[in-house]
Formats: C-alpha cells, structure tokens, sequence
C-alpha cells in the first residue's frame, strides 16, 4: 500500500539564491529520513518558487514494516542457575525487553552459551511517523541567514505562513512554527482567486498552474530562456542570458513573462561593463546585443505575472533604468573631472587593511614587487613599464564615486581601466589595471596582458602575505578575505603564462615590501594570531601548494601522487604542475612503477631517520662491496641523465624517471648483498650516505614515501 | 493621486488597521527609522502599532535637484507594527492597491534586501518592494536594534511617496509630480534641493561640522548618563546628520569614517539600554495596557 506525499513550506518571499540549496537539503533529509523510518520512497521530486520549498514523493508506503530486533543477554551461565531456574539477571533482562522469560532463547556462540531476546517491533502507519519527520527536517534546514518573526523563536529564511503535507487524501498532523498543516496552498499572489485547495499530492502541478504559478523551476528556467531569446530576436538581438542571473531570475518569478524594453541611446557611451552591471546587478535584467556583439540601447525585463498590462509594465522598468543609467553617468562625469593619476595622493586616507597602512602604501609596495617579477618573468622592458605604472594607480578608482556605488562596486579595476583610457593612460596601463583583480573566480579568465599579469601577480601576493601577516589566513570555510581566490589567482595565472617564478623567493619579497615599510604598523596591530615574515612565509608558500593541489585533482591526478610530488622541493609552481601530470601518465603507463617506488621507499626508510639526527657525507672511494659500487656507479650514471632532463625549458620528466628507475635492480640487489647498517661507524654512514644520494636523486621527482601502492593495505 | 491625497490614504488605511497616527520628528534623520517612534519604540515587549510621514536628509544623495528620481531631502511614509502580524505582508499589498495600483496590470514583488543601519547597531531581514522594476517600498523584520536582539520582532514599512507617486501620476521627473492638484513637487522644492545640494556638497563648512559632532556626542553622553534617554537621543541624531554631512563633502577617510560609525553606534546603543530600562522602571505600561484590555495578545487594537 502507497501513497504520494507532498510537503510544501509557504514562506513570504525567500531570497532568490537560498532556493535551490534549501530544495537540496530537504531532498537529502526527506530521503534519509524516510529511509530510516522504513518507509521506501519511489521517487523523490522538489520544486520551488520564491513563494514555496515543495517535495513531491511518490509511492511512499503507507506502513512501516514489522521488524524484529535481537538483543544478546548475559551468558546462560549468568541467567540460569543450576536447577535451570531463571535468576535476577534473566529477570531483568527480560522485562527490559518486554518479554517473558520464556520467550528468552538460549544460544551457543564462540564465547559461550548466551541468552537472546528476539523483540518484534510492530511498524506504525506512516501518518504517525511523518510529522515528527517533517517537523524536524523543516528545523534541520540550514541557510546563509536566518530571522524570526512575530512573537516566536523559530529560525527560518523567511517567515512561514502556510504548510501543505499530504500523504495520499490525508492531511499530515504536523505544525512547524505555529503553522498547522492543511491541504491548502495559494496561487499566485494576482493571478489567482483565493486559496488552493488539494485533494490528493498529484494534482499538486496542476492546481497551481491553475492558479498562476508554475511551481516546476525547470520547467520555469526554460520558459524564460525560451522567451528572453524571442523578445530579443523580435527587437532584432539576441539576449545575453547569463546562467547565474537566470537561475536567480527564476527564483524570483512564479509565472515568467518576459518584455523587451529599452532606454536612451546616450548610455550606450557608458563602459559597456557599467551598462551591464546596471542591468543586471541593480535589475537583474538581461542585456541585448546586436549581431557584432555590441550592445543595444535594450533590455530584456521578466516579469512576473501574465501579459496583462505589459506595456505599463515596460514602461516602468524603462524609468527606472533610465534613472539608473543617470546615475551612472552622474557618477562618471564627477569622476572623470579628476585624471586617474591625480586621485593617487587621496589614497592616503583610505585604509587598506587595518594594520597594512592605506591604500597609498599598498600602490607603493607594488612598484617594487612588479619589478621583482618582472625580472624572474619573461617579459619586455616595455611590459615591465606598463606594469610598473598600472601597478602604481591600480588602486585609485576605489576612490571613485563609481566604485563607491555597492552595487557597482565590483567593477574594481575595469572602472579603473576605463578611467585611465580616459585620463590620459597609455592604452597599455589601462588594460593591466582593468586586468589586475583577473582571475576574479573559477569561471574567469587570467589576464590576457604580461603587464596584466604581473599586476595581478603582485596584487594577490601583497594581499595574502599582507593578511598571513596579520594572522588572518583563512579557517574552515571561513574565508572573509577570498585569499583562496587569490592564491589560486597566483596558480592559474603562472600556469597559463608558463612563467617559472622562484615561489619562496617571490614570498620573501612580498613580505619584505610590507615588513620594510617606514613605519610598520601591522607589528602594532597586536592582533592575537599574527605571524613572525619566516612563519608567514612557510604558511603562504604552504597555502599555494594546497590550491596547485586542487588544480591536479582536477586534471585527475590521484592525491597520493599530487602530495608525493609537492612534498619534493617545489620552488616553482608551473615545475610542480608539469612534473605531476607526466609522473601520472608514466604511473599509468609504466608497469614497474610500483616497482620502483618500492625500491626507492626501502632507501627513504632507512636513511631518513638517520639523516634526521646527523648529517652524511658519501666517500665513494671507501665503498668496497661489489653491489655498493654497482649501485654508486649507477647512481651517478643516472643522476647525470636526471640533471640533463631536467634542464631548461623544455623539461622532459619521463626521462627523468627512466633515468631513476634504471636503479631499481641495483637498489634491491644492494640490500640483498650488503648489510647497511655495519657496525663499523665509518663504513655505515657511508652506505647510508648513497642510500641517501639515492633517496635524493628521486625527490628531485617526487616524495616516494607519499605514494599510496595498491595493495599497501594487504602489506600492512 | 496627487501627493497629499497619498498621505490621506495611507493615513485612513492604517488607522483602519490599528495604527495610530503620529507627526513627523523634528530633526534631521537620515531615514523614518531613526526617529525615536521606530528606533526607540522597536525596543522592548511592548506592542506598537504607528504610521507617520517623516521627511528625510541623505546629504549623499544630494543631485543640485537634477537627477529625476535622486534628492537630497524627500519624504518616507513609514509604518510600524510590534509584533509583526502574520497578514502584514498581504496588507502591504492591500495598502499599495488603495493608493490606485491595480497589480493585475503592474508587476509587484518583493526582492530581497536585508537591511542594516551601522550607526544604529539596527538590521533587519527584508525585502524591496518593486513595482515595475522601481523599488517603492522598504519591508524589514527587525532582528536587533540599539544592539539588542528585537523581541518580539518589530515589521516596518516604509514607503518612498516620490517613487509612488511617479508611478501613480506616469510622471518621469520628481519636479512634474504633482503635490495637490496646483502646485507640484518641482515648485515646491526645486530650489531647495538646488541650494542644499550647493550646501550638502561644496559649503558645508567640515571644520565647524566636526566641531558640532564633538560636542553633540558628549552632551549626548552626559544625558544618557544622567538618565534622559529621550533628549539624549536627539543628540545622537544630531552627530548622525553631522556625520552624513562630513560625509557628503568628502571630508572622512575610511579609517575616520568607520571610527566614526562606531562611535554614534554605541551613543545610540546606550540612549537603547536606557530607553528599556526606564520602560521596565515604568512597567512596560503599554504591555499593560495591552493585557488590561483583556485580551491575551499585545495585538489587542487589531481587528
């Protein structure tokens, strides 16, 4: 016996970004939920709206099944005396479990006879399990914020003002935060009359669309891509449908309707990025462009509700981004009455980081770290100018009035850019300071420009060493300064330049611009978690690697190998990147892999203990045994061959690891036939000396002892 | 609807609905919400039912009375009601439909917009309300005023009269809205927005203003100290305009400006502690009242 169940939360307006997370939560708690009270759902479906969180699950069924338990007692030794009467213990037992002693069982295990209780817990229909369930997942909810409301305690997004929970005809008994649950939902809030009243789960879609709502936000996405390409087609463009903005669309509608409006051509002389962040950011309308790409004085607007009156309703929307567009070149032209450069001195005063000094301090530090990188990079003396000098006013349009708009304010840097094109920059400085917070997440691109790069560069490392300084590194998912966009910034940028930059030394040089300026204020800040430069540095150098990790896990690197191969000496990253994925492709290819890490572990094992409390110095001339000078002179031949592939540019890691698993067969015939640890002194801290030559050779590659072999647990 | 018969209706709907209907505060106030019948109000167990329109300074938002919909100085119609009343948002709703505003042919929502007030250690959780894409309506659940956790929960809303109004009357400049049926907005306060934002942007003497603030934050100290929390939160509003106004002449750094911040944060967080303090000496008498009336809810003037 099944029924369908359908659980809907009614809220006042959730905010259009919280939607989908909620409607996963509840998908995974309804799910395991369910499947802990025995009750097996068939399918589980949610929809949402900015109104509603709904679960639709078909066929849960409508019983618990019995299930009989087994509990294990005291030994019968313990429970029986020796007439075979029962004692206190079996007594006890017993009726702990509701049963008579009689009902106990009596059974041999490899401890023993026992005494076992076999309990039949009868299953509850599922309308007497439910609410509790639903109550609590509604509680379990997490999201970015809540609130309350009225006179209650209870958390939520938004308020909760009606619930619908139905298991097949029935109503669910649940109350969640004073809210009794019924069979009645609300339709849209003017396309429909009154409220909703269902019958059974399955007409749950249908009744609402009745009622103006189209609950199914796949269905609703779709709609609205589907329109927003027509509107624009209409008018003669095609509609800029960002993804982000449509899924937030889509939660902000329960019936989508789009219409094309337009506004004064004039704006157009704005920066296109200016146009579009109005639209979208302020808006969340779509912006239109023509069949070159460019953009058209258009817009695509949803709205949410029918077509009725939808020319109002244009008309409106064509007001307020007129409005907003004179706000803008309000902003602009007040902007623009002061060149780029001149807005340098007003750094000053605006504080970069508590502790780290202003913003002016902060421009000052990049000149010298720019050419620091300049020179590490491979990059013309003309680029390392333009970076020099983009690098100098890349902060000044935080001082703009453009920037000073929150909802403009992430077009740091391209207002900047747009700003020195217009004030008298060389187009060059104008593209590295547009380029210099790039790339500003996963889905955006590293600067195009090396001028661009290497402001980018010193940017993010004056920001990470600035605030690894300060003590701020990030905690948990705790990230308040995105110091992991920033680093992996750093990563992705010298990746996709293939620059070899000397990471320590680009650390140090960073943390040495901030700790040498006139007056270091981070030393006063006494912020509790501060760090000493050399501790900094560390942590920092740490910090990248663990983003060049993640990079690897992405191009599918096995951890195991990712973490052998940054344990070795990585001092640049685009080394360690490269060395990664050719050891990968030879882990796959190479059957004696294993093989030779094995061989190589046997030499991390015995040395390293040994290295970790004296220093070796290998005497080859001393070694005497056969398998001793095999392996010395195989290590040398090899090693030659290793510091050959690894030369320049073109850097042939493959070689690299053919060379070293040539001494393979004279590592192990060196441990069969001599006896490393000697008791002579002299002789055994020269055996142990190769064997550490060896172990040395290999971590120009990799970290042996950091290669999980298959079947390591067998060994163990 | 011309502008002073919005305020009738507004002012008829909500008394209708429980709302008594005070007069705007008499100093300068960046928002309806710092006036002591919301700030001070919101504060404490006793219930609070108010509608007022309060005319409103944002020194930033100066424009020499050029930008269509961006003043200086305009007005708030601002509703309170403690504790938030499950229907409020449907009578938000009914109250807009009242001011003339059929939605089946406009398109009403509401967009989140949590909000917060740093000088008032305030936030709230809400929500813009848009009509056609203008928003037109603040609507916030206060979650912590004066740095106290708001319990019960106060609901505010706060209409922009202007931005109504150039929907109700398809004007697309505030100096064409209409006031009564013969004088219009542009009459009324083209000048005064020309002359202040002269003031607000380039006059303002900053030295005599950071004077002003000096002296209004410690009388405001005294009196809190002294026991008046109501006169002493006049000064608090006095160093929030004097602040505003540094601001819009651009005479704060960052640093200064978040120094700033802070300090009328905790003058007001003070003058809060205060105020309920002084209630609950007095025994919260509008909860008595309340319960006098005999009915179990503080919400007893509701229908």
């Amino acid at each position: 016996m099944t029924a369908d169940l359908l659980f809907e939360i009614g809220v006042e307006e959730m905010p259009a970004p919280a939607v989908l997370p909620a409607l996963r939560q509840l998908e995974v708690r309804l799910q395991s939920g369910l499947a802990e009270l025995r009750l097996e759902p068939a399918d589980i479906t949610t929809y949402g709206t900015p109104r509603r969180l709904s679960v639709f699950i078909k066929d849960v069924t409508r019983q618990q099944p019995d299930i009989e338990e087994e509990f294990k007692g005291p030994p019968a030794s313990a429970a029986f005396d020796n007439d075979g009467n029962p004692t206190k213990a079996a007594l006890g037992f017993a009726r702990g479990k509701g049963l008579e002693v009689a009902d106990l069982e009596v059974r041999d295990t490899d401890k023993g006879a026992y005494v076992f209780a076999r309990v039949t817990q009868a299953g509850q229909p599922a309308l007497q399990v439910l609410p509790e369930l639903l109550e609590s997942v509604a509680r379990s909810l997490t999201f970015p914020k809540t609130m309350r409301w009225g006179e209650g305690d209870f958390r939520f997004a938004r308020p909760i003002r009606w619930i619908v929970a139905l298991l097949g005809e029935e109503v669910i008994p649940v109350e969640i935060a004073g809210v009794r649950a019924g069979r009645v939902t609300y339709g849209h809030r003017f396309l429909s009359q009154g409220p909703v009243e269902l019958s059974r789960p399955s007409d749950y879609l249908e009744a609402l669309e009745e009622a103006g709502v189209i609950a199914d936000h796949h269905r609703r996405r779709k709609m609205i891509a589907e329109q927003a390409r027509v509107v624009a087609q209409e008018h003669g463009g095609e509609v800029r449908l960002d993804d982000d903005l449509l899924t937030e669309v889509n939660f902000m509608v329960e019936m989508p309707t789009c219409l094309c409006g337009s506004f004064d051509e004039r704006f157009l002389d704005l920066p296109e990025d200016v146009v579009v962040t109005v639209m979208s950011a302020h808006q969340r309308y779509f912006p239109v462009e023509n069949a070159s790409g460019a953009l058209m004085p258009l817009f695509i607007a949803v709205r949410n509700g029918d077509d009725k009156g939808l020319d109002v309703v244009r008309e409106g929307n064509e007001r307020v981004i007129q409005a907003r567009l004179s706000d803008a070149e309000f902003y602009m032209r007040e902007d623009l009455r002061v060149a780029l450069a001149d807005r340098l001195d007003g750094l000053k005063r605006v504080t970069y980081i508590e502790g780290m000094g202003s913003l002016y301090d902060k421009a000052r530090r990049l000149g010298p770290l720019v050419r620091w990188l300049g020179e590490a990079a491979p990059v013309s003396e003309q680029e390392l100018q333009t970076a020099a000098r983009a690098a100098l006013l890349a902060k000044c349009d935080l001082t703009t009035n453009m920037i000073a708009d929150t909802k403009l304010a992430t077009l740091q840097g391209r207002i900047g850019g747009e700003y020195a094109r217009r004030t008298g920059e060389p187009e060059e400085v104008a593209q590295a300071i547009a380029e210099q917070y790039q790339p500003r997440g996963a889905s955006d691109v590293p600067p195009a420009t090396n001028a661009g790069r290497l402001v980018a560069l010193a940017d993010k490392m004056d920001h990470i060493a600035a605030c690894f300084l300060l003590g701020l590194r990030p905690t948990g998912s705790a990230d308040p300064h995105a110091l992991r966009r920033d680093a992996q910034g750093i990563v992705t940028i010298l990746l996709d330049a293939r620059w070899r930059v000397d990471m320590p030394e680009f650390i140090e040089t960073a943390l040495a611009e901030i700790v040498g300026l006139e007056s270091p204020t981070y030393a006063k800040a006494g912020l509790p978690d501060a760090l000493p430069p050399e501790q900094a540095a560390l942590q920092i150098a740490e910090f990248l690697l663990q983003r060049l990790e993640g990079d690897l896990a992405e191009r599918g690197v096995s951890y195991d190998l990712a973490r052998a191969v940054l344990a070795a000496p990585c001092p640049d990253l685009l080394d360690a990147y490269d060395r990664a994925l050719a050891l990968a492709q030879v882990r796959e290819q190479d059957e004696h892999f294993e093989a030779v890490i094995i061989a190589a572990e046997r030499c991390a094992n015995i040395v390293r203990p040994v290295r970790a409390e004296q220093e070796l110095s290998l005497a080859p001339e001393m070694l005497v045994e056969p398998a001793a000078v095999a392996l010395h002179d195989a290590y040398h031949e090899q090693q030659q061959r290793v510091e050959e592939a690894l030369e320049g540019e073109a850097r042939d890691y493959a070689a690299a690891w053919q060379a070293l698993s040539a001494l393979r067969g004279p590592i192990d015939t060196f441990f069969d036939d001599v006896l490393v640890m000697a008791e002579d002194e002299t002789v055994r801290s020269n055996r142990l000396a190769l064997v550490g030559a060896v172990d040395d050779a290999f971590l120009r590659l990799l970290d042996v002892k950091k290669v999980v072999l298959e079947g390591a647990n067998d060994q163990q | 609807m011309v502008l002073q018969n919005m305020f009738q209706t507004l002012d008829a709907f909500w008394a209708e609905r429980g709302c008594l209907l005070a007069e705007a505060y008499e100093l300068e106030v960046g928002a309806g919400t710092m006036t002591p019948d919301t700030f001070l109000r919101s504060l404490g167990p006793e219930p609070w039912d108010v509608a007022y329109v309060q005319p409103c300074r944002r020194p930033t938002d100066s424009r020499y009375g050029e930008n269509p919909n961006r003043f200086g100085r305009y007005f708030q119609y601002q509703v309170i009601m403690k504790p938030s009343p499950p229907s409020f948002q449907e009578m938000c709703l009914e109250s807009i439909q009242a001011l003339g505003i059929d939605p089946s042919i406009h398109d009403l929502r509401f967009v989140e917009d949590d909000w917060e007030a740093p000088t008032l250690g305030a936030s709230g959780v809400g929500w813009e309300v848009w009509l056609d894409g203008m928003e037109i309506c603040q609507y916030t659940y206060f979650q912590q005023v004066g740095g106290m956790a708001c319990r019960p929960v106060t609901v505010e809303l706060t209409y922009g009269p202007e931005r109504l109004a150039m929907c109700l009357q398809d004007a697309d400049d505030y100096r064409d809205l209409m006031w009564s049926d013969t004088v219009s907005y542009g009459e009324m306060r083209y000048e005064e927005e020309r002359e202040y934002s002269h003031y607000n942007l380039e006059i303002a003497n900053t030295e005599m203003l950071g004077k002003m603030f000096e002296m209004s934050e410690q009388e405001a100290r005294e009196v809190t100290e002294a026991g008046f929390p109501l006169p002493a939160y006049d000064y608090v509003l006095k160093c929030s305009h004097l602040f505003n106004l540094l601001d819009a002449r651009g005479a704060l750094s960052v640093t200064e400006r978040t120094a700033m911040i802070e300090r009328v944060r905790d003058l007001a967080s003070a003058v809060a502690r205060a105020y309920v303090a002084r209630r609950e000496e007095l025994g919260f008498p509008l909860l008595k009242a309340a319960n006098e009336s005999g009915l179990e809810s503080p919400t007893y003037k509701r229908r």
